[in-house]
């Protein structure tokens, strides 16, 4: 007993002069590391991150404590991560709207203050519409559109999420008079589209892939380049309209960031944890389910991808008339 | 409860105070999106205001009108000096829990206020803080990993250290 | 009777019957504790269940689910702090039989009558699941405002002495439900330049900082008296009362299950929804409504715990959470691989009649130790409120950033709790502020989508009210409840000598 005493306070001592910045790599992580997610428990992103990261935690071999953090659409948790030491301890777990924020006037920060550990995975947009909807394909949908201006009605979840974005898509080559009702989240709007109150919903396959398979809804296209396996009936827009290659693939993603300055022994160990999470069989099968397609990109790729991301998103945006700020103020590049 | 046909004591002041508030989230209600649509964001807060502005108006109109004034008395009924006192404390608890950390002023406070309203018994105090301390520190650190903020002591380091002579390297 | 087979796995595994206790005894405590929810505590079992079996896992939220809708009730009566939303309208009656030393009984009976509403609530699961989500998906956005609407109108029977004073803090309730970025246009609303107003005003901390810090500074005038000495030798209510209560506990349950059911509304609304219902349907209570009347407790703690069988209808049969706790659950079937949706019903029958047992069986164990752990925590009560009154702000505080992690939810906590103290004071009830911040977002939210989707014109929204059946049944209900306490109205009754319904409050517009 009185050794455990002795050991703990030895133990006590050098914890507490350890603290502050002197967290050194070969002991990271000696303590619990928070993980903030900036959506709500039971979300894409939240599942996503708890699939991934108790596979992460036994490479790593440390305790990742993960929060959600709500609010702003993710802005409230990336100001937060931010504002925290970078040592390692409190990662961003997060989806791609920080990449919107300077355009939709939410503040400077978004993921340029950020290294990214892992781009996780990329969702693929669909295009869903209610059953007794009087059209099937994209070519029809577009016929009766432009027959009956404003009268059908998409799901939307605010400007610059998924629907805005794939909707100024389609409007970019297409003209498409539609009626917009807002919903806050994928969820609430398909859950609309079942009863009625939306006809159209550009959706993330994941989120309705079930609805899909279980007739509440009918697929009108996939926006990618090509059908997914999960879908394998419904046609990708890229093929049918090839107008639209050029912004394909497109699609939100999930990542895991910490804060630039992170020592880099500490970005590697992080790193090599969650590579080798998502090679976990339990991610890859949730991905599959969802019609997710996993990138799990890191370094140099993960910036180019998010560079890449910025720069059509934004443009998009920008010329679809939804954004506050041009994307040319912050250097955001023309794709 | 309250004589609803007389007034308490600070009663003018405090339906007043509420109807400014109301006049001040009227005018902030009305630069959200002016009367731009129907379905625009400032709608709802502009019709909610507006009621407060009313409801509260009402009130105090009715405070004002009402003179008569029944037997309380500001410090002895509505605001006695423990209230302040408590008030005063859950105060300083929200400045000093992000510089000081979560235990050391739960801590500090559970003492002070038991020491108060007790008057006196320090020993007593202490003891039912560190206890209750405990208590909450369980369910809500360990149990809910609920994260306060740590400040000057180092719990997180310490809780791997106690984790790594129990469980060894973890 | 395969089904009968599934529905029974987990009341004859000894480790999953295990479990469901476990979870349920948890979720009593979990919560009774204000600022400890159930959505927190099943969003902790996603991650400590990670590598378990579903089963196990499942078993364990149900319980929790369970036991701590009905554990807001225990605080509620003992000390007036709702321990859960859920359990608002439930110190309304709940507290003053405790001030009268009659806690235990009042324990007794909402345990009881909890544990029927439960039980309702899992029959129309397990019946009728299909016929009611399908239901619920037919309501249109027009069908949710006038919902919310409808539910505003609740501030006539929660104002008190004075409704100008009730309309002025339902009023109140639904500016503080609008502060933040607008969900649906990112636009900012009263955050003044603050980003940390970008996420709002956690509803947890208003309702903390409103019944929890105000309660606790209102009860420091009376520091030094001896707590009220609580009688508790009759716990388990008779069989009489259980059956006189039982028409009203069937009509409140019936509310609590469409309530839960209809995604984006959830056992807080049903339960102040049935409460008022007691009140329009009770002709002759014992005791006055805000007194101790036992109908003003059956009928929130029936509708709450029948919402949790509602909860599950959408979540089972679509996919579709019903509530917040439901949405995490759905998130956890899909970290353990399972695919919740329409399909699930097809290709997992196993899984719906599953959770069907569990919760039936977490409904028992609800009733047994609801009615077993009554003498300890009546104990609380008792204890010196020189110490009790410092722990309830310590625990409050904890509670309202233990929400969503920020400090921020803490400095609103504190400042609503001295804002309700004073509200208190001056004769304001504090039940319509709440009331205001849970409806709130779906009046907002509905009435916009409403008037988008009929492209800005009232005419056409007002057309579709009056040809949908749903819509108009809805608006009839708005239009006679508006009616009816109206003062009008009531001098008319009065005049044919008809008793007065809601007879509680005075006439409307006295305080003014």
């Amino acid at each position: 007993m009185n050794k455990i005493i002795v050991k703990f306070t030895t133990a006590f001592a050098l914890t507490t002069a350890l603290t502050g910045s002197l967290a050194i790599a070969q002991d990271y992580p000696a303590k619990e590391i928070q993980g903030i997610i900036q959506w709500g428990a039971g979300g894409s992103t939240d599942t996503v991150m708890r699939t991934v990261t108790p596979h992460a935690e036994e490479v790593l071999g440390g305790k990742v404590v993960m929060k959600n953090m709500t609010g702003g659409v993710g802005a409230i948790a990336t100001k937060f991560v931010y504002a925290q030491k970078p040592d390692g301890y409190t990662l961003l777990m997060g989806a791609e709207n920080p990449l919107l924020y300077k355009v939709m006037g939410l503040g400077d920060i978004d993921y340029s203050e950020f290294t990214p550990i892992n781009i996780l995975a990329r969702g693929v947009p669909i295009l869903v519409a209610n059953n007794d909807a009087p059209f099937n394909t994209f070519a029809e949908m577009v016929a009766h559109i432009q027959a009956n201006p404003n009268a059908v009605k998409f799901g939307s979840t605010g400007p610059g999420g998924l629907a805005s974005v794939v909707t100024a898509m389609l409007k970019s080559k297409t003209d498409l008079q539609v009626t917009e009702v807002p919903y806050d989240g994928d969820g609430p709007a398909l859950t609309a589209l079942q009863g009625g109150a939306v006809d159209v919903m550009p959706a993330v396959l994941g989120a309705a892939i079930e609805g899909i398979k279980g007739g509440r809804m009918k697929a009108i296209a996939l926006v990618d380049n090509a059908a997914s396996e999960a879908l394998p009936d419904v046609p990708a827009l890229g093929e049918t309209n090839p107008e639209y290659a050029d912004y394909l693939p497109w699609g939100p993603f999930f990542g895991v960031f910490v804060k630039n300055g992170t020592p880099e022994d500490v970005v590697a160990k992080l790193t090599a944890a969650y590579a080798e999470g998502a090679k976990s069989d339990d991610f890859i099968k949730l991905m599959a389910d969802r019609g997710f397609v996993i990138e799990s990109l890191s370094g140099q790729p993960a910036q180019d991808f998010l560079a890449n991301w910025q720069s059509v998103t934004s443009w998009l945006i920008q010329d679809a008339g939804l954004a506050k700020a041009s994307p040319e103020e912050f250097g955001i590049p023309r794709p | 409860m309250h004589d609803k046909r007389m007034r308490s004591a600070g009663e003018i002041a405090f339906n007043g105070g509420m109807f400014v508030l109301s006049l001040v989230l009227l005018v902030a209600a009305y630069a959200i999106s002016g009367f731009e649509s129907l379905s625009s964001p400032g709608a709802l807060p502009m019709a909610v205001a507006l009621a407060m502005v009313v409801s509260s108006g009402l009130i105090l109109l009715d405070n004002v009108r009402n003179s008569r004034r029944d037997g309380t008395r500001f410090i002895r009924d509505i605001l006695p000096p423990a209230v302040i006192v408590m008030m005063l404390f859950v105060a300083g608890y929200a400045v000093l829990l992000v510089p000081l950390g979560f235990l050391p002023t739960s801590l500090l406070f559970l003492a002070l206020s038991i020491i108060y309203l007790r008057r006196g018994g320090i020993a007593y105090a202490l003891t039912v803080s560190l206890v209750a301390l405990l208590l909450v520190y369980v369910v809500f650190r360990l149990v809910f990993t609920v994260l306060m903020p740590a400040g000057i002591v180092p719990e997180a380091e310490i809780l791997a250290a106690i984790g790594r002579m129990f469980g060894g390297a973890e | 009777m395969e089904a009968l087979g599934y529905f029974l796995t987990p009341w004859l595994d000894i480790k999953l019957l295990f479990l469901v206790a476990a979870g349920t005894f948890a979720g009593v405590y979990v919560g009774a504790i204000p600022g400890l929810s159930v959505t927190m505590a099943v969003s902790i079992l996603i991650g400590f269940t990670f590598t378990w079996d579903v089963y196990p896992a499942l078993c364990l939220m149900v319980g929790i689910f369970m036991g701590g809708v009905y554990g807001g009730s225990r605080t509620a009566i003992l000390l007036n702090i709702p321990g859960a939303p859920s359990a608002i309208a439930t110190a309304m009656d709940g507290y003053p039989l405790a001030q009268k030393g009659l806690a235990g009984e009042a324990i007794g009976i909402s345990t009881v009558m909890s544990f029927v509403g439960g039980l309702i609530g899992i029959a129309v699961l397990a019946l009728a699941a299909p016929t009611v989500s399908d239901f619920a998906l037919t309501f249109q956005p027009r069908d949710f405002m006038l919902l919310a609407v409808l539910g505003i109108l609740l501030v006539g029977s929660l104002s008190g002495e004075s409704l100008v004073k009730g309309i002025f803090a339902g009023a109140m309730g639904l500016l503080i439900g609008t502060v933040g970025m607008d969900p649906l246009t990112a636009e900012e609303r009263f955050t003044f330049g603050f980003t940390q107003l970008w996420g709002g005003i956690s509803f947890i901390a208003v309702m903390i900082g409103m019944f929890g810090v105000s309660e606790a500074l209102a009860q420091l005038h009376h520091v030094d008296k001896t707590a009220v000495k609580q009688t508790i030798s009759r716990i388990v209510p008779s069989f009489a009362s259980v059956r006189k209560y039982l028409p009203l506990s069937l009509q409140t349950s019936s509310i609590g299950v469409i309530i839960g059911a209809l995604p984006g509304t959830g056992g807080d609304i049903a339960a102040l929804m049935a409460y008022d219902h007691a009140k329009r349907v009770t002709k002759n209570p014992e005791v006055p409504f805000g007194q101790g009347a036992k109908e003003g407790l059956v009928a929130p703690e029936t509708a709450n715990n029948a919402a949790v069988g509602g909860a599950f209808i959408p979540m089972l049969t679509l996919g579709i959470p019903g509530d917040a706790v439901t949405a995490i659950m759905i998130g956890a079937l899909y970290i353990h691989g399972l695919n919740p949706g329409p399909m699930l019903m097809i290709d997992q029958p196993q899984m719906f009649w599953f959770i069907t047992g569990a919760l039936a069986l977490a409904n028992i164990f609800m009733l047994i130790f609801g009615l077993t752990g009554i003498r300890l925590f009546t104990k609380i009560v008792e204890m010196p409120r020189t110490v009790l009154i410092p722990l309830i702000l310590l625990l409050s505080i904890v509670g309202a950033y233990a929400v969503n992690n920020a400090i921020t939810d803490v400095y609103w906590m504190l400042a609503f709790g001295v804002l309700g103290y004073f509200m208190k004071s001056y004769g304001y009830q504090l039940g319509p502020v709440i009331l205001g911040v849970i409806l709130s977002r779906l009046l907002d939210e509905n009435w916009r989508r409403a008037i988008i989707s009929d492209q800005g014109s009232l005419v056409s929204l007002f057309k579709g009210m009056l040809t949908s059946p749903l819509s108009l049944v809805l608006l009839a209900m708005v239009v006679m409840i508006f009616v009816s306490q109206t003062p009008i109205w009531k001098r008319w009754r009065n005049k044919a000598g008809l008793p007065a319904s809601g007879g509680d409050h005075n006439a409307p517009g006295s305080g003014a």
